[in-house]
């Protein structure tokens, strides 16, 4: 009994706790959807575990506690795939970033160097 | 300026080659210098001049490479941290097509390459006949510098792997000595492999339909510093290679955004 409490109280918690980063600008809005949605879906399980149950159930898990291991371990390989999409195209931006400042400092300085010499 | 002269950036790619730089550098000067008009081809083609300027991007090196390039006097890009030899080589292209270079020209910085050879290599792209040519050391027995048995072995995989998906025979594709006209300027300032991109350059290059030729240049063994490619390396080297050449294959054609 206890441990739906437990279940509950843990997936409000990191819910709160996302909106919480959300607010202090930790975690911008696009990031935290993703979370939220996962944290939302573990507080509707914990409180309505009954339902939790039917769907292990008509999935054919033989344990719910299977059926939520399985839901989580998708959920975060899901995610942390997003998020190696997310970290490639910042290093990509960094790359062309860190191009163009090296193209720009060489520029400036022949510029200078060009207006010191006339 | 005459009408027929073009304009040539040697791009050098540099990470932590203090000691041999500042000789490359001079070296191709020397080159660019004593020789600037091409001997007029056989099918009565008038000479032509080139214009060579050189570009060594420092690619985030700790020690004095910058320096040493500058006061050899090529121009230097210092990238800001090291983005390792694709993006850096890729920087040059970004230059040579912002400032509207006809041909940019690709040698290592640490002193392999024997710049006498610059000339030849620019030549097939000047007469129109090439969009990329390749200085390979295995075309003609011409001694010099040819390197170990694995790595040989690495290479001899990599033509038959790009032969087989392209069609196209280079016999040297790992080789870091090419030169580029103003298409394959654009397409490599657009996107460019990262990692190792030798091999990869001449599989993305033959996808857009560049015409490839390869010619035979000498190397020499290196005389300061490490080569980036260590032994330990060499197997990694092969399967990220092959891996993104395959890759390549597939992947979506670009969008211009």
């Amino acid at each position: 009994m206890n441990i739906h409490v437990v279940a509950t109280v843990v997936s409000v918690a990191i819910f709160a706790f996302v909106i919480e980063l959300v607010r202090r600008r930790r975690l911008t809005f696009k990031y935290a959807v993703a979370w939220l949605l996962v944290s939302g879906g573990a507080i509707f399980f914990a409180v309505f575990y009954k339902f939790l149950f039917a769907c292990a159930a008509f999935l054919g898990f033989e344990l719910p506690s299977n059926f939520i291991f399985f839901t989580l371990f998708c959920v975060f390989v899901t995610l942390s795939l997003l998020l190696t999409v997310f970290l490639c195209q910042q290093n990509n931006r960094n790359d062309v970033m860190a191009q163009k400042i090296a193209l720009l400092e060489f520029e400036l300085k022949e510029l200078k160097k060009k207006l010191k010499v006339e | 300026m005459s009408p027929a002269e073009k304009r040539v950036l040697v791009i050098v790619p540099a990470f932590n080659e203090c000691g041999n730089i500042g000789r490359t550098v001079e070296e191709i000067r020397n080159v660019a210098r004593t020789g600037r008009e091409l001997s007029p081809g056989e099918k009565g083609d008038s000479p032509l001049h080139l214009h060579v300027d050189i570009l060594v991007i420092d690619d985030g090196s700790r020690d004095a490479t910058a320096q040493e390039a500058r006061q050899a006097g090529g121009m230097v890009v210092s990238l800001p941290f090291n983005l390792g030899i694709g993006a850096a080589v890729q920087t040059g292209f970004q230059y040579a097509q912002r400032h509207g270079y006809d041909i940019a020209v690709q040698i290592d910085g640490d002193g392999q390459h024997d710049a006498s050879f610059l000339e030849k290599l620019v030549e097939p792209i000047c007469r129109g006949e090439a969009d990329m040519v390749v200085g390979s050391r295995f075309l003609e027995k011409t001694g010099g510098f040819r390197s170990s048995f694995s790595r040989r072995m690495g290479i001899v995989f990599f033509v038959h792997l790009i032969n087989g998906l392209t069609g196209v025979k280079i016999n040297d594709p790992t080789s870091g000595f090419r030169a580029y006209n103003k298409k394959m300027i654009a397409l490599f300032a657009e996107y460019y492999p990262h990692d190792f991109p030798e091999p990869e350059a001449i599989v993305v290059g033959q996808q857009d339909g560049a015409r490839i030729v390869e010619l035979p240049v000498v190397m020499r063994p290196r005389e300061a510093g490490s080569s980036s490619i260590r032994y330990f390396k060499t197997l990694y080297y092969m399967v990220k290679v092959t891996l993104a050449i395959l890759l390549h294959m597939i992947r979506q054609r670009r969008n211009k955004t």
